[in-house]
């Protein structure tokens, strides 16, 4: 699996990017593509035949008389429409809680009205018993917040929030378990479909980007120029989202098509063992599964698993020459 | 290590609660030949509706989720937050579990402890022997590999491709090569179930169809630690004691063995604890794959069927190891860095 060490073999930026665009171009035009046959849809008159043979199969067909190209360029799609989106969500959620985590640690303070207001308001909306009681609260705490917002009252109570310990632990009993296991147990809680699977990676791969944004954040809240930001009056909030999660988020520049890859793996491993997608979803991992069933069929396995390991080549290769610059700098 | 435990419980707790909001379709699951009464509708329907009901006292999940919950309250019929007391499905377990019992699979009804301890009985010699295989390798390589010799960059490009391939193509491609018989049919390809001879030989069938299991695991596991020994390896060959042990005239193999050997140790140690918790995963695909009846595929099975006790002790089993695993390395950081054992 691709995690960051750096990539040894030489597979040039250009070779890598044309591929990622033929995969990516290929899925988004998937539908409009004049392909002979649906990759659902089996073909039983021509059941495992090599590619080239009769019919317009030309890449095949798998044992259970799948086009193979059509299941090649519907499981781009379905890779891409996954994997992507996962891994973007997944690092600006990591980017968000870790940035936080890392630049107000746990000294961080929400003012006591702010937090009364939502408390109070949070209470109501669930149908706490003495709905009466939780408007009050919710009141007084939307009073508080006036006030402080209109300047009349200084020095409000304020109340600590341990922002770096609960997210540091978080991301630690999510990590506890192998990401696999873990997926493989919340797929069998979450719905079989496409956002239910991308709801799950989501969850389940935030730690690792908001780890590193939280180290960057630690290095970066201490330069200068965030010092002078502050001592220019600016509110923390706005330090904090202008001036140093922009620098904070460089490692993610690495870490993003490393995600991507590693997220690939999963989802096809996902596919392979029947997990997660519903059974009509063309994926290359349920192709390379077919390969199971009739062993003399090479191009079952060939098509699909070069796909794979280039898309994951490609991808490590990015990220290893992301990575050279800010290694010599 | 007592962190790891907490969190591995509020994770496994949070699991439970997600797992059991949803109960519907793993008893759909678990009663299989429910819609297969034919007959008239009303009462097929009716007959399974009493199974559901049977069903579900009989697991306990008719009894309230958690300590509070929404419901109708006894008294009003309005739907409100109550108290639902110890009797709660949640504390039930809990307090199972702190006994050591895992529970009763929704499926078979039989106790989820043995049939895990049955399961480990297949994966811990295939997760064991790989995860030693893989860091004997990886060291030698990484020691050759960092001497330079002219093949360094071949199998530097060998070790990126397979770290290209997710395993489950790993162990299909050992399988479609090693295991077929229009190949090459060195090894079996399925599974442990029909082993038929005794004695000597049921052994050698026993190995012999370990054999491409944990070649696939070692395979994907040997990259990762063998770049990194050999990235840290190379490190400490560039450092001013390295110069002065070449300067003494020692041979370039003395150095990487005796001087920056356990140097280059430390960050590879991170790796060495990831690498117990990513065989037991890698077992996920692995069982599957060659067909053997271990924790992997029991999970695989489980998630599958909703069979959420199964599902919880595995993932708690898997926790288990990982906090086994970081133990581990706190004792190889205490004996390989003499700085960490001399703190106070």
């Amino acid at each position: 699996m691709a995690t960051l060490t750096r990539l040894w073999l030489r597979w040039p930026r250009g070779l890598a990017l044309g591929w990622l665009a033929v995969v990516v171009l290929v899925a988004a035009l998937a539908p409009y593509l004049p392909l002979p046959y649906a990759p659902a849809v089996p073909d039983l008159a021509c059941v495992a035949q090599p590619p080239l043979g009769p019919g317009a199969h030309w890449l095949g067909t798998n044992p259970q008389g799948q086009d193979v190209l059509s299941n090649l360029v519907f499981g781009a799609r379905t890779a891409v429409v996954l994997t992507v989106p996962a891994a973007v969500l997944a690092a600006l959620l990591g980017a968000v809680l870790g940035g936080a985590a890392g630049f107000w640690g746990n000294a961080g303070r929400v003012p006591a009205a702010g937090g009364l207001l939502a408390g109070g308001a949070a209470w109501w909306a669930l149908g706490g018993p003495a709905a009466g009681w939780a408007l009050a609260v919710a009141a007084v705490g939307a009073v508080g917040c006036v006030a402080a917002a209109r300047g009349h009252v200084r020095g409000l109570p304020t109340w600590p929030v341990p922002l770096d310990a609960v997210v540091v632990s978080t991301a630690a009993a999510v990590d506890t378990v192998p990401r696999l296991v873990l997926v493989v147990a919340l797929a069998a809680v979450a719905q079989v479909s496409l956002p239910g699977l991308l709801l799950v990676l989501v969850l389940t791969s935030w730690p690792h980007p908001a780890r590193l944004v939280r180290a960057q954040m630690l290095q970066v809240r201490a330069l200068p120029f965030v010092e002078a930001a502050r001592a220019a009056g600016l509110p923390a909030g706005r330090v904090w989202l202008r001036h140093a999660l922009p620098h904070a988020v460089q490692p993610l520049r690495t870490a993003l098509p490393l995600s991507i890859a590693g997220l690939l793996a999963l989802e096809s491993t996902l596919s392979f063992l029947g997990i997660g997608l519903p059974p009509d979803t063309a994926s290359w991992g349920r192709l390379l599964a077919s390969a199971r069933e009739a062993p003399s069929a090479w191009w079952v396995f060939l098509f699909p698993g070069a796909c794979l390991a280039l898309t994951v080549l490609s991808l490590s290769a990015l990220a290893s020459q992301n990575h050279a610059p800010t290694r010599k700098a | 290590m007592v962190r790891t435990a907490l969190a591995v419980l509020v994770l496994a707790s949070g699991l439970f609660l997600l797992s059991r909001a949803d109960t519907d379709t793993a008893l759909r699951l678990a009663l299989p030949n429910a819609p297969d009464y034919g007959g008239r509708a009303s009462a097929s329907l009716a007959q399974e509706a009493a199974a559901q009901t049977a069903l579900r006292q009989r697991l306990g999940l008719h009894l309230p989720l958690f300590y509070i919950g929404r419901g109708v309250g006894p008294a009003s019929h309005a739907v409100r937050w109550q108290w639902h007391g110890t009797a709660n499905q949640y504390h039930l377990w809990a307090g199972r579990l702190l006994h050591g019992d895992l529970g009763t699979s929704f499926r078979t009804g039989a106790a989820v402890a043995p049939r895990l301890r049955a399961a480990l009985a297949i994966t811990l010699p295939l997760t064991g022997t790989a995860a030693v295989l893989a860091v004997v390798l990886a060291f030698a390589l990484a020691q050759r590999l960092a001497a330079r010799p002219r093949w360094h960059a071949a199998v530097r490009a060998a070790l990126a491709a397979v770290q290209a391939m997710p395993l489950f193509m790993v162990s299909l491609l050992l399988l479609l090569v090693f295991a077929n018989p229009e190949v090459l049919a060195w090894f079996p390809a399925y599974g442990l179930a029909q082993l038929t001879a005794t004695g000597a030989a049921a052994v050698g069938q026993y190995l012999a169809r370990l054999v491409l299991p944990i070649a696939a695991l070692t395979l994907t596991a040997l990259p990762e630690l063998t770049l990194q020994l050999e990235a840290a390896l190379a490190r400490e060959l560039r450092t001013d004691y390295a110069t002065t042990a070449r300067a003494k005239g020692l041979a370039e193999s003395a150095i990487i063995r005796h001087h920056a050997l356990r140097n280059a140790l430390l960050p590879t140690l991170t790796q060495l604890v990831e690498l117990l918790p990513a065989l037991v995963a890698g077992a996920v695909v692995v069982e599957v794959v060659f067909a053997l009846p271990g924790t992997g595929r029991l999970l695989a099975e489980a998630s599958a069927a909703r069979d959420y006790p199964v599902l919880l002790g595995g993932v708690l089993l898997v926790g288990a190891v990982r906090s086994f695993a970081l133990l581990l390395a706190d004792l190889l950081y205490f004996w390989a860095d003499p700085r960490i054992r001399w703190q106070p």
